[in-house]
């Protein structure tokens, strides 16, 4: 193929472009951290005697609804006696719009929810391999009641997670909900439906602005309120939770006022000398938008109002002028001086009026004009202050590659600041799918839910990178798969150098499941992974035709290494769990390793393990 | 031949050609001449129905032995498409989930593929119709770098393979290297996993094939390489490429040359950045000392020469696929080659001798008007020839973004130049029909220059050191199937354009369908002059040459009577008055009027508001930042004489608000 324009030069430009949208997603502005105190239950109302505070827990994999406790602190554990019924945890806190992030803990079989402002559930429950969720699974918004209907028809409005991202009990979770409350005028009346901005389940979104009509089952109330208490399920099972984290958004938002604007023509790096320009267009505008200039370049937009302020406070702001530059003023002070595709400034501010100027003047040709301002606040969760439907740059179509059957996609993968350039994608229809490094012979990671993003590797020139849809579990750096040790604590060599290794690709079974194959140690090895029953994750078999002296495999890293039970362990603080099925009689070794923990376990012909997550 | 249909041909366009003089009122002259034949006259381009909803991002072809066609795609996907030339052809897929796959080879049995990281061998064991075994046969070293493109296999007469593998391109696309062993070699494979590296100096091999058991490739234009050409690929040498050269010191490379050997007499200019730390691309300097591959070679005798360069913009801007004519198919042309092009979505042909050792030949255009950039070719069982199509990305003159396509020949034969031999003081011109001997032996038919392109490691090397090469006198063959030409100014190693705008065939009076042959004489043959005596060296320049055939774009200067005074300017410029410029300097290969190709169109340009001036300077020194949606970055033109860069500008500028 023929050279061409190199992409990182265009992706510094596109994300200049597109940075204002990406804001939104994922905000720059990080308010302070409000972590609830978990030494203690004192952050909670009365809390029932199923609510414990624990330094440690763990789930069962056998045993339905158990967590075991270990003293100390830090985690807040729903636990009840055995043929009691939980109740359910208020926070002392009342909210109304806010974002609340969370580990969690599902025991086996547990249900929990999370109600904000006591009134909308996010559902927790052990969904754990359910390859299609429902709204009562994981991360479902629960659906709303009506007695009134006859049986079978009195749930409704419950909205499902776009996939299960969930994962096994005994795993923490990670919970980020954006929540906004419903907004009520002078007499009381709503007018504004509550909202799930955003909910995202182990790092990625599952529900994105999800209206909500009223109060879903069970709610505190079925009346809606401008604040209400954060409420934990605790009457169906146990479930734990650490690293709770809110922030409330319950001040009022500022707004630009009296905005007037002058359009002029020309290339301007500097600011003229308005006196001496006539404008090309001037008028007042309800609406800060480059959308006021009818000239696609070379042109200034100045727009001057008041920012009305009604909470003092020290504001952020982020400007994005595409094509060009911009400033920002208020009161007369510079908060983002003149600089190319806008930028970043904050200022303390009273409350009550202040001037207001903002400038944006394009000039690059190739760039659409585009304008964009967000601001946050104390108690004022970052928005767009200024027109949302300016589109910065080409939108494109996303080229998703999902797994109705088994289905493998080479790419290049990028775990984390590495590429794996001989990376095999390996889907499945149980929608649990795993990267395999052909360069290691290394599962390097794993996730459920959506199969592949090709849109790097597919959209125009491509990158030869995809990447998985779903929520993803990595397995740290990529390290041979094998290797022999000098000692069991000899360290784990970084490449495959001076070992023969070869890869030798795969073979399809019958159902286009691949075994992959490849010569290490003059010796061909076999690496055949399949989904287990119940989709509780992945098991391994590794066969080595002839046997290597003092040869091992590196089964897990991570920051701690737990074993639980006979050939169980929890790994990287409870992630994911590593199944010894059959090692032929060998014996896993923990061992420290650059200060985190590895296991590995000596190899002879055959190594059965699994990845539980 | 078919002559009642000649017949009736020539009769359809003599009433048409009465039809439009008695519209238009042209003056007698202009009808003097039939209106010539066109390619599409003889090579007609047909479907391959392929089912709704395949994306054929076509990256490799291969003719099976039983004549299906296997095809792979970007997606990943192996098809074998059975029945291929009928009207419904059945496609299987025998493979897929594969790493954009760039190349398709069929071996005793199996298929082997290149992925972007390793040579793959894909076998179906179980006979399902689907591969089961996918088996790397090697694995390269790759950074993950999204040029690190990697194409072949081509098989060797013991059954070996070739591959070739594109250099890297961070973080600047001006300037290519090699950041992992072997990025911009070719690599020989042997079916046990065993590799030698075979030879280095490549920037983006896409096209490679076994001619006649030799491996050649083709390059494409940018830093390093002036223009796309045919190149044979010789265990040790160094391609013209300096990037890869790192990896010559590696204990099992065959590659003497060095960087420093080329730097030493070419070197890079200084790498600068702007006040934000931001590599700044260098500049051509027009001014600046002009060097040529052949020079270099001097002192890098592991340098390897194009066999036929295939002049960018012309015969296209991204050469692909090369592929020898059958025996017994496309009639004349048996035995020479084809290479096809992306950008230009057409197909050249290349005739090649062999002289003092070396090869060198000429080319020509052969095909275009493709639904879509091709990368690569396959030739049918019955002898029609499969293109496989993609542009995704890159822009083509074809706007489809993917397909497979077939050229077939109606088997009618076209008035073509069949070859150009060098001869020791000129050219001999073989013809696939009699000349009119009239023509054929007035000098005024003929013109030849020549000139070459500067090797440099700025992107974008332009055409230097252009001059006139006087035909001096004529020879043309008892049966009028060949010319020989007696030609001054003869220059080793130089591209020399040779123009036959004036010769016409004696059947039918028919132009060339193709006027202009580049010839690359790398070594000029010894042998017995023409004596002056044998020749005709007759001219009569503007008398009675055929009327410019409206059909087709003139390259060159030919003769035509000069206006004793300039005419004042036009106010305004029509497509129709600019389109020779456009197509003299190339710009066509790139630019339509009013829609993306490779470039943008004309009317976008229009829509920045450049001043004239402004235009000019970008003709020079392109600034493809400028358009961020476009891949392929404009070469600068300094070649382009700023009388006809600002007639060209002023259209330009004229097209705002609607096309003129």
């Amino acid at each position: 193929m023929k050279d061409k324009l190199d992409t990182g030069v265009l992706t510094k430009n596109f994300f200049k472009i597109t940075g204002f949208a990406l804001v939104l997603i994922a905000p720059y502005f990080l308010p302070a951290q409000n972590k609830v105190d978990l030494s203690q239950l004192t952050s909670f109302k009365d809390p029932a005697a199923n609510w414990h505070i624990a330094g440690d827990v763990r789930a069962d994999l056998n045993k339905n609804e158990l967590l075991v406790l270990f003293p100390g602190n830090g985690i807040l554990v729903n636990q009840s006696e055995p043929g009691k019924h939980g109740q359910d945890l208020l926070f002392n806190t009342f909210h109304g719009d806010l974002d609340l992030e969370l580990d969690y803990m599902m025991a086996k079989g547990s249900n929990s929810g999370i109600y904000l402002q006591g009134r909308y559930e996010v559902q927790l429950f052990d969904s754990w391999g359910k390859i299609t969720p429902t709204s009562a699974d994981n991360g479902g918004v629960y659906e709303r009641w009506n007695d009134s209907k006859p049986d079978g028809q009195k749930g409704y409005e419950g909205h499902a997670p776009r996939q299960n991202a969930g994962r096994a009990p005994g795993l923490w979770q990670h919970l980020k909900i954006s929540f906004q409350a419903p907004r009520f005028d002078a007499t009381g009346k709503k007018i504004e439906n509550a909202k799930m901005m955003r909910i995202e389940l182990n790092g990625i979104a599952i529900q994105e602005n999800v209206e909500l009509s009223g109060p879903t089952r069970g709610a505190l109330g079925n009346d809606e309120v401008t604040e209400g208490p954060l409420r934990i399920q605790g009457d169906h099972g146990p479930v734990a939770f650490r690293n709770i984290v809110i922030n409330k958004y319950d001040k009022p938002r500022p707004e630009l006022v009296d905005l007037k604007y002058e359009v002029y023509k020309g290339k301007y790096e500097a600011e003229p000398d308005y006196k001496k320009l006539p404008p090309e267009a001037k008028g007042t505008s309800f609406l800060l938008s480059s959308n006021v200039s009818n000239i696609p370049n070379e042109f200034l937009i100045r727009y001057t109002g008041t920012l009305r302020v009604k909470e003092p406070g020290e504001y952020n702001f982020n400007l994005n002028t595409a094509g060009g530059r911009g400033y920002l003023k208020i009161k007369d002070q510079p908060v983002i001086r003149l600089v190319e595709w806008g930028g970043k400034g904050k200022i303390t501010l009273a409350a009550g009026d202040a001037p207001f100027e903002l400038l944006y003047s394009k000039y690059y040709d190739w760039a659409k004009p585009a304008l964009g301002l967000s601001v946050a606040g104390p108690g004022v969760r970052e928005y767009l202050i200024s027109d949302v439907n300016v589109a910065p740059g080409d939108q494109v179509d996303p080229i998703l590659i999902n797994a109705p059957v088994n289905t493998i996609m080479r790419s290049f993968v990028d775990i984390d600041t590495i590429r794996v350039t001989h990376a095999v994608n390996v889907g499945s229809a149980q929608q649990l799918h795993y990267t395999y490094d052909l360069d290691k012979g290394m599962i390097v990671q794993v996730w459920r839910g959506g199969f592949l993003d090709a849109t790097p590797m597919w959209h125009s020139r491509g990158d030869g990178s995809s990447r998985a849809v779903g929520s993803v579990q990595r397995f740290g750096k990529p390290l041979p798969a094998l290797e022999t040790l000098s000692s069991p604590g000899a360290s784990w060599s970084a490449d495959t150098t001076g070992t023969g290794y070869r890869p030798k690709g795969y073979v399809l079974d019958d159902s286009d499941k691949p075994a992959f194959r490849y010569q290490v140690y003059n010796t061909l090895v076999k690496d055949a992974s399949r989904v287990l029953p119940g989709n509780q994750g992945l098991q391994r078999e590794i066969t080595v035709q002839d046997l290597v002296p003092d040869l091992y495999m590196r089964l897990a890293e991570g920051s701690v290494i737990e074993s639980i039970s006979e050939g169980l362990y929890l790994v990287d603080d409870k992630s994911y769990y590593i199944r010894i099925d059959d090692a032929g009689g060998a014996m896993p070794v923990i061992r420290d390793a650059d200060g985190r923990k590895e296991l590995i376990i000596p190899v002879k012909n055959k190594l059965n393990y699994s990845i539980l997550f | 031949m078919n002559h009642s249909f000649r017949k009736k041909f020539n009769r359809t366009s003599f009433f048409f050609l009465l039809l439009v003089v008695a519209m238009t009122g042209i003056n007698g002259s202009a009808w003097s001449q039939p209106e010539s034949a066109k390619e599409e006259d003889y090579f007609k381009i047909m479907r391959v129905p392929a089912p709704e909803g395949i994306i054929l991002e076509v990256g490799g072809l291969c003719t099976l032995p039983n004549g299906d066609l296997g095809i792979t795609t970007r997606r990943g996907d192996v098809f074998i498409v059975e029945n291929p030339t009928s009207q419904h052809p059945y496609f299987r897929k025998f493979a897929s989930g594969l790493h954009e796959v760039l190349g398709l080879a069929y071996k005793d049995g199996a298929l082997y593929c290149a992925q972007r990281g390793e040579l793959t061998k894909l076998v179906d064991a179980n006979m399902d119709g689907k591969a089961d075994i996918y088996e790397t046969v090697y694995a390269w070293p790759i950074t993950g770098n999204y040029h690190e493109y990697s194409y072949g296999p081509k098989i060797a007469a013991d059954g070996s393979f070739f591959v070739t593998l594109n250099c890297t391109c961070p973080p600047v696309w001006w300037n290519m290297k090699s950041n992992a062993p072997w990025r911009g070699w070719a690599l020989h494979i042997w079916d046990n996993g065993s590799m030698e590296p075979w030879a280095a100096g490549m920037r983006s091999p896409c096209g490679i094939s076994m001619v006649d058991d030799e491996l050649f490739y083709t390059d494409n234009q940018g830093d390093w390489v002036g223009s796309g050409a045919v190149i044979p690929v010789r265990k040790g040498a160094f391609m013209g490429h300096p990037a890869s050269l790192v990896w010559s010191g590696m204990p099992n490379s065959p590659v003497k040359a060095t960087r420093e050997q080329v730097y030493a007499k070419n070197p890079p200019p200084p790498v600068e950045f702007d006040k934000n730390g931001q590599e700044i691309k260098p500049q051509n300097d027009p001014a600046g000392k002009i060097l040529t591959e052949f020079e270099i070679k001097k002192s890098v005798p592991d340098l390897q020469l194009p066999a036929v360069w295939l002049p960018h913009g012309i015969l296209g801007i991204s050469n692909s696929e090369i592929v020898k004519i059958p025996e017994g198919t496309f009639g004349p042309f048996a035995g020479q080659l084809l290479v096809c092009d992306q950008g230009q979505s057409m197909i050249d042909r290349v005739f090649m001798e062999k002289i003092n050792g070396e090869y060198q030949g000429a080319a020509w255009a052969f095909r275009s008007g493709f639904q879509s950039g091709i990368v690569r070719l396959a030739w049918a069982k019955d002898g029609s020839l499969f293109t496989g199509e993609t542009n995704r990305g890159w822009g083509s003159a074809g706007e489809a973004t993917e397909g497979v396509q077939r050229l077939v020949w109606n088997n009618r034969l076209p008035f073509e130049m069949r070859a150009v031999r060098g001869m020791p003081d000129g050219f001999e011109i073989e013809f696939t029909k009699p000349v009119n001997k009239k023509y054929a032996e007035n000098l005024a038919s003929y013109n030849v220059e020549s000139f070459i392109y500067k090797y440099q490691a700025v992107y974008g090397s332009p055409p230097v050191n252009a001059q006139k090469c006087p035909v001096k006198g004529v020879k043309v063959s008892e049966d009028g199937m060949r010319a020989r030409i007696i030609v001054g100014n003869l220059r080793q190693y130089y591209i020399h354009t040779i123009n036959l705008d004036g010769i016409i065939d004696q059947e039918n009076s028919y132009s060339l369908v193709h006027p202009t042959a580049y010839y690359t004489l790398n070594n000029i043959p010894e042998g017995k002059k023409l004596a002056m005596s044998e020749v005709s060296t007759k001219s009569t320049a503007g008398k009675m040459m055929p009327a410019p055939d409206k059909s087709k774009a003139v390259v060159t200067g030919k003769p035509v009577v000069k206006t004793a005074k300039p005419v004042a300017a036009p106010a305004t410029y029509t497509f129709a008055m600019i389109k020779p410029l456009l197509t003299k300097y190339t710009c066509i290969a790139c630019h339509n009027a009013e829609k993306r190709q490779v470039g943008p169109a004309y009317i976008d340009v229009a829509k920045r508001n450049y001043s004239i001036e402004k235009i000019l300077s970008l003709i020079k020194n392109p600034q493809p930042q400028n358009w961020p949606g476009y891949s392929t970055p404009m070469a600068p033109m300094p070649q382009v004489p700023k009388e006809d860069a600002t007639k060209i500008a002023t259209w330009i500028n004229s097209l705002k608000g609607g096309k003129k």
